[in-house]
């Protein structure tokens, strides 16, 4: 089994995951090798596909989980867990 | 691999070509794929035919399919019917090295633009691109 790590975030405020902040998010999530997920309002989302997580719908506010599995998994939820927190 | 600013003048990512019948269209198009994907990608839109009206303009897709070969090479997105004659025609008249830098992805103009621009902004590879682009076919809304 590939290591595996999980984080919640919350997204900040008035801070939908939605055009810039979720094509930021999404580049972010491709520079890692593990398979990145992230899951909203009971949906699931491959953090690589631009299409999906606009599918989520995450308007600001909302929890999202963050998981990955692979050699980077770890550093792929700490690096994306802070960036989330960051996004504006 | 990432862009890297070259001798001959492009950035090193591959870009976008986006056909429609329609400027406003291709245009409108190509500011929110912008706006999701950062202002590394270059982006061609071309809409409308060469009396303003809507259509397609063969000569600007064939100069637009040219220039993309001779720089970065680029990924093209059309919208229906004559603008994908359009870049079909025009394919035939590039020689087989650039058809090799120019792919057409077979999706939706919209989200597939959006797909691969975000996945063109990583640096990928025109053929990962295309790939990015057509997982927009099946790709659910609700």
């Amino acid at each position: 089994m590939p290591p595996s790590s999980e984080r919640r975030v919350i997204l900040p405020d008035g801070v939908p995951l939605h055009a810039r902040p979720a094509g930021t998010f999404v580049k972010a999530a491709a520079r890692f090798g593990s398979a990145v997920a992230v899951a909203a309002n009971g949906r699931r989302a491959n953090a690589k596909s631009i299409l999906e997580v606009l599918a989520l719908g995450a308007e600001g506010g909302t929890e999202l989980t963050l998981s990955a599995s692979g050699d980077d998994a770890a550093d792929a939820v700490d690096e994306l867990a802070t960036l989330v927190a960051q996004l504006a | 691999m990432h862009g890297v600013a070259t001798k001959d003048g492009h950035n090193g990512y591959v870009g976008l070509v986006l056909v429609s019948h329609s400027a406003s269209i291709a245009e409108g198009v190509a500011e929110l794929v912008g706006q999701v994907a950062g202002p590394e990608v270059p982006i061609v839109a071309i809409g409308g035919a060469s009396d303003g009206s809507l259509g397609t303009d063969g000569g600007k897709v064939l100069d637009a399919l040219r220039e993309a070969a001779a720089g970065g090479g680029a990924v093209v997105l059309m919208d229906l019917g004559s603008s994908v004659l359009a870049v079909r025609a025009a394919q035939e008249e590039l020689s087989s090295l650039e058809n090799g830098r120019v792919l057409i992805a077979d999706a939706p103009l919209v989200e597939g633009a959006v797909a691969a621009g975000v996945t063109a902004s990583t640096g990928a590879s025109a053929s990962e691109i295309v790939a990015a682009a057509q997982e927009a076919r099946s790709a659910a809304k609700l």
